[in-house]
């Protein structure tokens, strides 16, 4: 076997702002595949993980490098390769899941961007946010040549923020409980029920409303599915 | 009747509700921008009429404002889902649209589009530091990663990661891993069995 | 979420083989596997063993549960509850298909198993469209869905979760095409 895949998966230091937290690649991965079904199935795009994106990234470029200098016929480089192929399309997945989302609200992506206290942690990460702002100015300026500027004078611009739909929080979601909450808010679907509480015991599972659970969706207490 | 011309621009992309695009209809546009200009003429004069004492003439105004104004709202609702089905072909096609593709497109839509492919390649380029991913990649989940092919033409010898050595020979075939054998489908040199 | 994408996930799940090879321990990104040795037990992800399986490396040793006496008992269990009783491996579907259309042979009764698991599954999807019906005739906000896999969530997700979105807007009077989505026609 080639010293260049033996290796041992060191820790990686993540320099968070809080906290120094230190993750193995496994843990790392996970944390990957956790962000990637939040963001499958959440109604509207979540808080940006470039941290991840970013450390996944450099696991894969680690061990294509390792993989380059590996010997003809290795048996360990075609399970590497796979690894590397289901990591690869996982975080694949996940970006075309987010963009995808923010050409789909970008008014509205740019809007709470812009309104984001100082401090808030950033909605898009730098590469998505000068993505949606390309599309907005590419998409105005279309439209503006295409046809408003052909039209009466007081007809000549459209309220983005109006014209294209708000994310739907109202949307209902599954979910899978990974940290204990209790006396959760259960609104009624119509007048003549009553709202009630509902406990979420650690590994059960829900279908409720996005809205509800958003919060512990951002802080991981709960895992859509 | 008004709007008339812009419902049937709408309804022309609905026919194609399957994400084709049909032509660009500059035609059925500029008649509706036409309609458009004589609505608002009209007003302005009875605007001025009105303004005059003329308040019998405040109903058409109010009726001929919001025909106006549905009128930008369907040209707008066309542009704009036409706009999403050629950001779908980019994901389907790669960069490089087929002609008869960007032969129903109109030069504003040209000019989106290749901005739109610009502006993806910066972000591909630049996710996660490095030399950036190529996310229009990687569409379905990885899969076995052997698959077996039938060779089209002799190629002479190829070698595997396992380091075993096989003869691509016309017509024979071999089971083969996935990644190695890529290019050479492309080539034309392999084709995928599909058992 | 389509199909294969619920089948990427299990195929993340452990399962034994018995290497005909040997070969040391592998560092991968997720985590270690092997040493591999011929003729020892090793647990690996079933996406390796399907590989291995497939150009002949290894033999596949089902899990625990895929056995055709325990297999009845679950059958017969779903059959008599009303609720959904617990599963034995939270891709009980993907992992039988994956096994049984990869590694039948190293498998006993392959034919019974696969029918057995259908029949759990059959039953299963139809307890969760009579409970996805009362959901939405109920008006109900909240469910608890304990026990249910998520192949099985996949099943009716699209259509649950459109029609619930589609009663919300006709309830609070906003036509999906409203003061909100001019665009959006």
């Amino acid at each position: 076997m080639s010293d260049a895949l033996s290796d041992d998966g060191s820790d990686i230091n993540q320099d968070d702002s809080q906290e120094d937290v230190i993750m193995t690649p496994a843990e790392l991965i996970a944390k990957l595949e956790e962000a990637w079904l939040n963001e499958k199935f959440s109604p509207e795009l979540l808080e940006n993980k470039s941290e991840v994106v970013e450390c996944v990234m450099e696991q894969l470029t680690h061990m294509e490098d390792n993989l380059q200098r590996v010997k003809k016929g290795d048996a360990k480089a075609s399970v590497h390769r796979m690894e590397i192929d289901r990591i690869r399309f996982m975080l694949s997945s996940y970006l075309r899941s987010r963009l995808q989302k923010i050409e789909k609200f970008f008014p509205h992506v740019l809007e709470r961007e812009k309104s984001r206290g100082e401090g808030d942690p950033s909605l898009l990460s730098p590469e998505e946010f000068a993505f949606a702002k390309e599309y907005y100015a590419n998409t105005e300026t279309y439209l503006k040549a295409v046809a408003l500027k052909r039209m009466p004078p007081n007809l000549q611009t459209v309220d983005m923020l109006k014209a294209v739909p708000e994310p739907c929080l109202d949307s209902f979601v599954f979910l899978r409980v990974k940290e204990r909450q209790d006396n959760i808010l259960v609104e009624p679907e119509t007048d003549d029920q009553r709202e009630y509480v509902v406990d979420l015991e650690e590994g059960s599972q829900h279908l409720m409303r996005y809205r509800t659970i958003a919060p512990l969706v951002s802080s991981g207490a709960v895992q859509l599915i | 009747m008004f709007c008339e011309k812009v419902t049937e621009l709408i309804r022309e992309l609905q026919r194609s509700s399957d994400g084709q695009l049909p032509a660009f209809n500059e035609d059925g546009l500029r008649q509706v921008l036409q309609e458009m200009e004589s609505l608002y003429e009209q007003n302005q004069t009875d605007v001025n009429e009105a303004k005059t004492g003329r308040s019998d003439l405040i109903p058409s105004i109010k009726l001929r404002h919001c025909c106006l104004l549905r009128n930008q709202r369907c040209i707008t609702a066309y542009l704009y889902d036409r706009l999403l089905r050629i950001r779908a072909l980019r994901w389907e096609y790669g960069s490089v649209l087929p002609a008869n593709v960007r032969f129903h497109m109109c030069a504003e839509e040209l000019q989106w589009f290749s901005q739109y492919k610009k502006s993806l390649a910066s972000f591909m380029r630049s996710v996660g530091g490095g030399d950036g991913l190529d996310i229009t990649q990687d569409m379905k989940p990885p899969k076995s990663l052997y698959i077996e092919v039938r060779c089209l033409k002799d190629h002479g010898e190829f070698e595997i990661d396992d380091g075993t050595v096989i003869l691509l020979k016309k017509n024979s075939q071999h089971f083969l891993p996935r990644w190695k054998c890529e290019q050479l489908i492309r080539q034309g040199v392999l084709e995928h069995v599909v058992s | 979420m389509d199909p294969s994408e619920v089948e990427f996930l299990a195929e993340k799940e452990t399962v034994k083989i018995i290497p005909n090879f040997s070969l040391d321990k592998i560092f991968l990104i997720g985590g270690d596997l092997g040493p591999f040795n011929p003729g020892l037990p090793v647990d690996v992800p079933v996406w390796l063993a399907l590989n291995l399986k497939q150009r002949q490396k290894c033999r596949v040793i089902p899990p625990d549960w895929m056995e055709v006496e325990k297999l009845e008992e679950m059958r017969d269990l779903e059959r008599k509850e009303d609720t959904f009783t617990p599963v034995p491996s939270p891709y009980y579907m993907e992992l039988t298909k994956l096994l049984l259309n990869h590694a039948s042979d190293n498998i006993p009764k392959a034919d019974k198993i696969r029918t057995l698991v259908k029949d759990i599954w059959d039953t299963r999807i139809a307890k969760l469209r009579l409970s996805a019906d009362s959901f939405i005739s109920q008006q109900e906000a909240h469910a608890k869905l304990d026990n249910l896999t998520l192949m099985e969530i996949n099943t009716v997700r699209a259509f649950l979760l459109d029609s619930l979105n589609c009663m919300y807007k006709l309830r609070s009077n906003l036509q999906p095409s409203s003061s909100k989505g001019l665009i959006d026609y």
